[in-house]
């Protein structure tokens, strides 16, 4: 089976490595990258099946890395996934086209679940 | 999965472009009401959490509040997505309505506001009770007492809410530590250990705010080189409702330059494990904790201790308490010495009592202004701390203190090496509510005790299994019932209390933080007893009355109900009322009947109004059957050509993994690798059909004449599928539309590995009989389908019957449930007017379902089907 490409995006390096960890078994690829600007570079580059995107980072915001993201890939789902209880950025996010809106700590099958979502959506022709 | 992708591709690309459209048409509604249902199952569920936390009054923490908030938003707003793709411009109406509903949810958590911001520091001689809000009652009071009253105090200056607001905000550092507490979501006490490690981290790296560091540097060189005790001196911290009693650092001997490190590590106090699990068990809200910091000389003590102007726990109302140590007063506030103890009456100011302990240890400040502890030897251990006129006078100011404050206080004092008595910190006093009781012992309990003559610090009685707390790994081990037993009343064990029973530390002081907290907890507890470490530890369960001070060996039972106390009022915690306020815009649900002309998105008043509205309407979109995708389909065959027709979506037939499904023009039911198809397909054809029910004159009248009024069962009309019965199956997918005769039948159920998104779903109508007779049979199927977990709902004939959020399991068991009643309730409509044959029907389908069920599993392995 072709492995599911994800590319996640957080500055912390600690939650990346965890999540790195956590899916080594579950048949998905994970490219980090620790910026905004990072994962628009590596979008441009490569090609990914799914995206997950903290939203406070330093530089470029999650918000605005997602409607760069959107600029490039209309239908590349993107999954935010945030330490910040913010509905503002519920609200932006998903009017900007986000798959969904997850809060940390969020547990490796239910993320696991969305990640699959995302990925037949997309399949589907939906964002 | 990808192969079965490709499988899905090829069988699209295989059909002629409108085709190819109404498949993905097709699959995109299965999907998005796939997708809707875990969301919805997702948004009650967080709903029923929040409201139990509302109910037990308990709420752990704002954070978590806002957190579950924002949860149930996002799975909400995730239902409408997916009902405006189900079903495109007829709901877009709902995300305006969403939008405002959290926006009132947003104002719901927003507190007062603080002003402008004040000066960051202000000298404690400009100090009065009026700048409590920028400086935190402790050195609102110190500067209140030294004004009116002329008592004396250390000199310093305090380090205002305004500087903490400013330090917060201008570095960033308050949404980075609502970020860190919500992410380490945690309440072992190892969790929250890291979690004040990364606080504190944080705290460090913060760079401080210039107007700040300057203003410290100048109050600093205004006092000279002295050395500072830098105290917190948060908001509420001393308030009457909440004493954070020890709960926050103090940092002695600091020498100026290092106000600003030392200023840090207090902020930093205010996240430790023992002072969050505090915040959140009092209902406190850590976004809106303020530290105020007091920055006081450290008086070189040769005795302190703390007064109490009434007994906190119970004895002679009339009386005032003062404690002492020789040294710094820290031992007796943190419980690590026994301490001397004097009674005074109150009215004459005699001393009426003197307890005078044997002192071990002692606290002794360093020349560089270190403390250090000094072990007492000889007959220093049993002289008494202070004389006892020092005590007259003490007891003196402490009654023009609580008559100035006009409540009791709890007063922190030392004494100089000229007698010179300093007042270090006063606060009100937490008492216990009910009068003090006579000694009780049951007649059972006689005799038990093994243990007596401790000192009660808190009372009630309470059993538990007794275990020993030494290091931070014991604290860690802690097991939640447990009577807590120490060496030492240390203040980092009220992070236990509000798990343990009882508490019993062998040295401390009744009064003391330790004691104070568990006061306030209503936990029962003796500190002061001697011998309890050895006594104790492994003899399995106790019990402690922490009235008349003695420890029971068992649980005794009588006396822990002669002791029970009235649960203290609850105080409505700041968390509680938040949570309250957020759920009045989440929980209520007024949509309740569809057939209303306000059940629409405008008449949304709640999230659960918008999960009902969603609900309704997708379940309404899937049983409105558009275009199916069914050119390409082969037909089933058995041993002879049967009425059913196949779609593989993908995955859904053996070799569809290879080739393209439109291949062949017939396909074996064995070749069907559906799970939920070889379920339904199971139910359907394992119990034979007994036929028709015997006709009856009045049975077979009443069909007829209704099929004479009714044009739709004329002979010769067609359904929409054209008389042929689809199956459209995916590997964890299944979907059946059918017609046998007169009824109507949709049957669809997805059974994947994530219980949330999980279905099967039934609707069943028509029938040949009168309208009443086909709507007893549709309560027959009802019945048996809820006693299955199904949600059932009748309207004239037509039966709507659902199953959501269950395992892979209980879905194909509900196919094979439904495959069953489809082939045999066929025509009994007809004999509905008997209420035995009602019963007899209802008996013989429970029971052949029963036994269809047990069949199952073997069924689904021979046929090869994937798990």
């Amino acid at each position: 089976m072709k492995k599911i490409r994800l590319l996640l995006v957080d500055d912390e390096t600690d939650f990346l490595n965890a999540y790195a960890r956590r899916f080594v078994r579950r048949n998905v690829e994970i490219t980090p990258a620790t910026s905004g600007q990072e994962a628009i570079d590596k979008i441009r580059e490569n090609e990914f099946d799914v995206v997950i995107l903290d939203v406070m980072m330093p530089g470029m915001n999650g918000l605005e890395t997602l409607r760069r993201i959107k600029a490039i890939e209309p239908d590349l789902p993107v999954i935010i996934l945030t330490g910040h209880a913010d509905s503002r950025a519920l609200i932006e996010g998903m009017d900007m086209g986000a798959f969904d809106f997850l809060l940390k700590p969020v547990g490796t099958d239910e993320l696991y679940f969305k990640v699959l979502d995302a990925v037949r959506a997309r399949h589907r022709g939906q964002p | 999965m990808k192969t079965a992708l490709k499988t899905l591709f090829n069988f699209i690309h295989g059909n002629p472009k409108g085709e190819r459209e109404s498949v993905e048409e097709f699959l995109n509604k299965s999907e998005d009401f796939r997708l809707l249902l875990s969301a919805n199952g997702k948004a009650l569920e967080l709903m029923s959490e929040m409201t139990g936390a509302a109910q037990s009054g308990h709420p752990s923490g704002i954070t978590r509040v806002r957190a579950y908030s924002v949860m149930v938003a996002s799975s909400v707003r995730q239902m409408i997505e997916r009902l405006c793709r189900m079903a495109p411009g007829k709901y877009d109406g709902l995300r305006d309505v969403f939008n405002e509903i959290v926006q009132n949810m947003d104002r719901a958590f927003a507190g007062p506001g603080r002003g402008p911001l004040g000066p960051p520091v202000l000298r404690l001689r400009d100090v009065r009770a009026s700048d409590l809000p920028e400086t935190g009652s402790k050195m609102a009071m110190l500067g209140e007492i030294r004004a009116e009253l002329g008592a004396v105090v250390p000199r310093g200056f305090a380090i205002t809410a305004s500087a903490f607001h400013l330090f917060m905000e201008s570095t960033g550092l308050d949404d980075e530590i609502n970020r860190l507490i919500q992410i380490h979501d945690s309440s072992s006490l190892e969790e929250l250990n890291d979690l004040a490690q990364s606080i504190r981290n944080a705290i460090d790296l913060a760079p401080m705010p210039s107007e700040l560091e300057e203003a410290m540097r100048e109050q600093c060189a205004r006092l000279g080189d002295i050395r500072f005790a830098v105290r917190s001196s948060a908001l509420g911290e001393d308030s009457e409702q909440t004493g954070f009693a020890g709960q926050f650092i103090s940092k002695l001997g600091v020498k100026p330059a290092q106000v600003s490190d030392a200023y840090r590590a207090v902020i930093s106090s205010m996240y430790s494990a023992t002072a969050i699990t505090y915040v959140r068990n009092r209902g406190l809200r850590e976004d809106e904790m303020v530290m105020a910091v007091g920055c006081m000389e450290m008086v070189d003590a040769v005795a302190g201790g703390v007064i109490y102007t009434r007994p906190p726990v119970g004895g002679d109302e009339n009386t005032l308490i003062v404690n002492a140590v020789p040294g710094l007063p820290c031992a007796v506030v943190d419980g690590s010495s026994l301490a001397d103890s004097w009674t005074v009456d109150r009215e004459t100011r005699e001393i009426t009592g003197r307890d005078i302990a044997e002192k071990e240890v002692r606290f002794v400040m360093t020349s560089g202004g270190q403390v250090r502890k000094e072990k007492l030897y000889g007959g220093k251990q049993l002289e008494p701390a202070v004389p006892d006129h020092d005590i007259e006078r003490l007891a003196e100011l402490a009654m023009r203190i609580e008559s100035h404050f006009g409540r009791p206080q709890d007063i922190e004092w030392a004494r100089d090496r000229e007698g010179l008595l300093i007042i270090l910190q006063c606060r009100p006093l937490t008492l216990c509510d009910d009068a003090p009781q006579p000694p009780v012992e049951d007649e059972e309990s006689r005799g038990l005790a093994i243990l007596t003559g401790c000192i009660p610090a808190s009372p009630g009685a309470a059993s538990g299994c007794v275990v020993k707390v030494e290091s931070d790994e014991d604290m860690f081990r802690f097991p939640d019932g447990a009577v807590l037993l120490a060496r030492n009343a240390r203040p980092q064990l009220s992070a236990l209390l509000p798990r343990a029973s009882a508490l019993v530390a062998e040295f401390g002081s009744s009064v003391g933080h330790l004691a104070n907290v568990a006061r306030e907890y209503g936990i029962p507890a003796l500190i002061g007893a001697p011998g309890a470490v050895e006594r104790l530890s492994g003899v399995g369960v106790i019990t402690v009355n922490g009235t008349n001070g003695t420890i029971y060996l068992g649980r005794r039972k009588r006396m822990i109900e002669l002791e029970a106390r009235p649960a203290a009022a609850a105080r409505t915690s700041d968390v509680s009322l938040a949570l309250r306020r957020v759920l009045k815009f989440i929980t209520p649900l007024s949509l309740t009947d569809p057939e209303s002309p306000d059940f629409r998105p405008e008449g949304c008043r709640s999230m659960h109004d918008i999960t009902r509205f969603c609900h309704e309407k997708a379940v309404s979109e899937m049983f409105t059957q558009g275009n199916r995708p069914v050119s390409g389909a082969r037909r089933l065959t058995g041993q002879q050509n049967m009425q059913y027709w196949l779609v593989d979506i993908g995955g859904g037939t053996a070799g569809s993994e290879t080739e393209a499904s439109d291949s062949r023009q017939s396909i074996t039911v064995d070749a069907v690798r559906s799970r939920p198809m070889r379920a339904l397909w199971y139910g359907m054809m394992t119990v034979p059909w007994e036929g028709p029910p015997p006709a009856r004159m009045d049975g077979f009248m009443s069909v007829l004449t209704s099929a004479a009024q009714n044009p739709a069962l004329a002979p010769g009309a067609r359904n929409d599928m054209g008389e042929r019965n689809y199956f459209i199956v995916g590997s964890r997918y299944c979907n059946l539309q059918s017609r046998f005769g007169f009824h109507f039948c949709t049957i669809e159920g997805f059974a994947g590995d994530d219980p949330n998104s999980n279905y099967a779903l039934f609707q069943f109508k028509g029938g040949g009989a009168s309208l009443d007779r086909r709507n007893l049979r549709a309560r027959l199927v009802a019945e048996v389908l809820e006693k299955r977990g199904f949600i059932a709902e009748i309207r004239d004939d037509a039966l709507f019957a659902r199953l959501e959020g269950v395992s892979q399991q209980a879905v194909e068991q509900a196919m094979a449930v439904l495959g069953y009643l489809l082939m045999h309730t066929r025509q009994i409509d007809m004999s509905m007017a008997d209420p035995a044959m009602v019963i007899r029907y209802r008996d013989k389908f429970e029971a052949e379902i029963e036994e269809l069920l047990e069949g199952l599993s073997e069924e689904l392995k021979e046929a090869g089907c994937a798990a």
